[in-house]
């Protein structure tokens, strides 16, 4: 019942946002006169998530990346296109069967309690961040342990190859805190760390509003772009809208309906794409639903998708149409291989022919609140095939677990595009959450393990998988979605960062 | 009188404890997964297997529910399970925001709405019309509508209000003035017209009883039998139309605080749900049931000292 009521809810904010679009399209602000100073003023983000602890042990990714950013330094920087970077870490370097890796560390990085950055500063966290359990804990998995070989000098030893460690250590499990903070009570609120800024309490208020100020004698006065960043948490888009317009934030995320509005205003886009939407064509057994354990099932399935359609009706064309699971800037992306499955009912029929349902087929979809109008549309255009789709409405409440259960042999969901592995390991790998019915062959597995020590070439060997499962239709991707950060070009600039939801916050800076 | 309220206690009491056990067992049942949601796809079954004993989810429903209860009465309610506050932080926090918003906003519907009603009931004709239209236009018009056409208006297009809360730490009381005023707004004409129509009719009610003609007929002044009189006997109807829509309300801010951004308990609420954080929605289902009993027990008395009757039965 809540949730009709939401949905009703959310048709009349986006119907009145639609009427009110005309007049609420007024002049843009009046520069504010920053026009000689390229560092320095406020930035005040308009965040779409609530940080849940300042303890580095409870970093999150995603969007909340950004708050980390704030007090945190990481051990590597991650580049808008992706590529790693020193930052803390000078160098590092796997030994040869990749389960060793060593890393230089600076020597002129202080905390903001005082205490001085070293190789037992980075045991001390990373041992922290495995032992709290936080949100990220995955990302250290594969951590066996943390050697301290001098002061400036760690060797990081790894169960098993891992190729997407280094990318985690530019993430939620490298940034590093103050050694004698690490799993107080006061971390939980007060955040220290040897980052570009340190937390304001006076500007504070938990689940509302978090205000740091520039910390004087930063090791990289490069990445302190601001004097002050506040984050005000807005979880309601149109509350972000109305931040945006207004001019009480100058960088958030909307969503496609709003972008014309907050464009009207006078603001920017500044998109990027990280998440992709689609069918996972889970029972590639055909355990649950013997068709789709059939390749040309599958297949047909990919065929009989209007990608482009759906695209332009549902996204408003804010996105690209895709057949693979991998994102452009990863490494592991095919181009040619969103030319495999173009719009063809025509073939799709006549697999489904082949695959002995010419008479029909029925599968069953679950559908949840949030994708009405892609099931609408798919139910359309799989029956001009001959495949009949049962919608099935599952509750919210553990969305994903539900997806995953086993009840479904095909569902429809959200999913970033990560790093190769964090892909493999997340949707594709035997094990893999996403992979619901544990299916793999060993050709497969061959193509996984040479990813898994692959070394510096892991990307590029991803190219395998990625190849595999689109033959073989593991998936039936539909878009891209861009993520819809828009900004108040009078105000800052922004570099969007590959594969994240939101721009790194070095990655912003005040308008010129 | 006494008795009375600690009857009217003690049943508060026994519907403190069903809710709680009600709400803790149904969200026994639906958050199953919690610790699958906080550690994310990634996560090993060791890594889900060590969350869950963290937060007593291996634990047997009544185990845990006896824990949370034991803990609850000594008002400790814990820690929520995603963010860095303790329950009771969150809550004193966020409890200030709600109350002002709500208390202003009922006040307001009250002197407003009494004053529409008895002009209505007095005067009829063309107010009493319109107090009609407009009761079934305020009812059928969402609050939340309501506030995205004044953000639109007065907040973009003139900037007279922020189009989103700067209620803060160590704000003015100028910040909290400018943040409430268009959510007040929307709520007022969204409650003040139903509570007007509800105040019409027992005026009305009244002005038929032979009292009325008996005061009138002794001389006494229209304006005295109307204020003193009339409005006495009334006033329990207002009262209670008020209390419920003081009870609704706590519904109706959630979505209000979401399109403001005040840092209020319904924005807490729905994240808390959202996300499954029991200890918080349980802080947050605890303190809203301690609100409904207040506010029943206010209006009991203030009742009973308009109608001597109501106390004896």
């Amino acid at each position: 019942m809540k949730f009709g009521h939401y949905t009703k809810a959310a048709a009349l904010v986006v119907g009145a946002s639609l009427v009110l679009a005309g007049c609420a399209a007024s002049a843009p602000a009046e520069n504010t006169g920053n026009t000689e100073a390229p560092r320095g003023g406020t930035l005040t983000i308009g965040a779409v998530q609530d940080v849940a602890s300042w303890d580095p042990g409870q970093a999150h990714v995603g969007h909340l990346l950004q708050p980390y950013q704030a007090p945190y330094d990481t051990l590597i920087l991650r580049e808008p296109d992706g590529k790693l970077s020193p930052m803390l870490a000078t160098e590092w370097e796997y030994n040869e069967d990749s389960t060793a890796l060593t890393v230089d560390l600076r020597t002129d990085v202080t905390f903001s309690d005082g205490a001085e950055f070293n190789a037992e500063a980075v045991k001390a966290n990373l041992e922290h961040f495995k032992g709290a359990n936080g949100r990220q804990a995955a990302q250290l998995s594969s951590l066996e342990s943390v050697e301290v070989v001098d002061a400036d000098t760690v060797t990081i030893n790894l169960a098993e190859p891992d190729p997407s460690f280094t990318y985690f250590l530019s993430q939620a499990a490298g940034f590093m805190g103050s050694p004698e903070s690490l799993g107080t009570e006061e971390i939980k609120q007060t955040p220290v760390g040897s980052g570009p800024y340190v937390i304001d309490p006076a500007g504070t208020t938990p689940g509302s509003q978090y205000t740091f100020t520039a910390r004087e004698d930063y090791w990289n006065p490069d990445l302190q772009k601001f004097d002050k960043i506040v984050f005000k948490v807005l979880t309601d888009a149109t509350a972000r809208l109305n931040a945006l317009i207004s001019g009480q934030v100058d960088i958030t995320l909307l969503d496609q309906r709003n972008v014309a509005q907050a464009e009207g205003a006078g603001k920017e886009l500044s998109a990027n794409q990280a998440d992709w939407t689609g069918l996972f064509l889970l029972d590639r057994d055909g355990k649950l639903n013997p068709a789709l354990g059939d390749v040309r099932v599958r297949q047909a399935i990919n065929f009989a998708i209007d990608r482009e359609t759906m695209l332009e009706e549902i996204q408003l064309g804010r996105g690209t149409a895709t057949t693979q699971v991998f994102g452009p800037k990863s490494g592991a992306y095919v181009d040619e291989l969103d030319e495999e499955y173009p719009y063809d009912p025509k073939k799709a029929k006549a697999l489904l022919k082949e695959a002995g349902y010419e008479s029909g087929l029925e599968i069953t979809l679950p559908v949840f609140t949030g994708i009405e109008a892609q099931s609408a549309m798919l139910v359309q255009q799989f029956a001009d095939v001959g495949i009949t789709l049962k919608l099935e409405t599952i509750p919210p409440a553990n969305l994903q677990s539900e997806l995953v259960s086993g009840k479904y042999a095909m569902v429809y969901f959200f999913q970033m595009q990560a790093d190769p592995w964090v892909n493999i390991k997340g949707i594709i790998g035997e094990a893999a959450f996403y992979n619901a019915f544990k299916t793999t062959t060993p050709e497969l597995e061959e193509l996984i393990e040479a990813v898994r020590f692959g070394g510096e070439d892991s990307a590029e060997l991803a190219q395998e998988v990625n190849k595999y499962v689109v033959e073989n239709a593991w998936f039936a991707p539909i878009y891209r979605l861009d993520q819809l950060v828009l900004i108040d070009p009078t105000k800052i600039t922004s570099t969007p960062t590959s594969q994240q939801a939101v721009p790194s916050i070095y990655n912003i800076a005040p308008a010129k | 009188m006494v008795t009375f309220v600690s009857r009217r206690l003690a049943s508060g009491v026994v519907m403190l404890v069903a809710i709680s056990f009600l709400t803790y067992t149904l969200l026994f049942f639906s958050g199953t997964n919690i610790a699958r949601n906080i550690l994310g796809d990634l996560a090993t079954e060791e890594q889900i297997a060590l969350k869950e004993a963290e937060l007593g989810l291996d634990q047997p429903l009544f185990a845990r529910f006896f824990g949370w209860a034991g803990s609850a009465i000594t008002g400790d309610l814990g820690r929520s399970w995603f963010g860095s506050e303790t329950v009771a932080q969150a809550l004193t926090n966020r409890l200030p925001v709600t109350l002002t918003l709500m208390i202003v906003s009922i006040v307001l519907v009250a002197i407003v709405a009494t004053l529409l009603g008895m002009a209505a009931a007095v005067k009829r004709g063309w107010i009493d019309r319109t107090v009609q239209v407009a009761a079934v236009i305020g009812d059928a018009i969402p609050g939340f509508v309501l506030a995205i056409i004044l953000v639109s208006i007065f907040a973009i297009q003139l900037g007279w209000f922020p189009a989103i809360s700067s209620i803060g730490p160590g704000v003015g009381a100028d910040a909290w003035i400018a943040s409430m005023t268009l959510p007040v707004i929307a709520i007022v004409i969204n409650y003040v017209t139903s509570s007007a129509q509800q105040i019409r009719s027992a005026v009305l009610k009244q002005l038929e009883r032979d009292y009325v003609r008996t005061l009138r007929s002794r001389g006494i002044g229209e304006r005295e039998i109307l204020f003193k009189h009339v409005l006495r006997s009334a006033a329990p109807a207002g009262l209670t139309v008020l209390s419920l829509q003081f009870v609704g309300l706590l519904g109706g801010v959630v979505i209000l605080e979401q399109i403001f951004a005040l840092p209020g308990m319904g924005a807490l609420a729905v994240n808390a749900t959202t996300i499954g954080d029991i200890p918080i929605v349980m802080g947050v289902v605890l303190y809203t049931v301690v609100i409904v009993i207040i506010v029943n027990l206010v209006v009991d008395i203030v009742n009973g000292w308009l109608n001597p009757k109501v106390r004896v039965s």
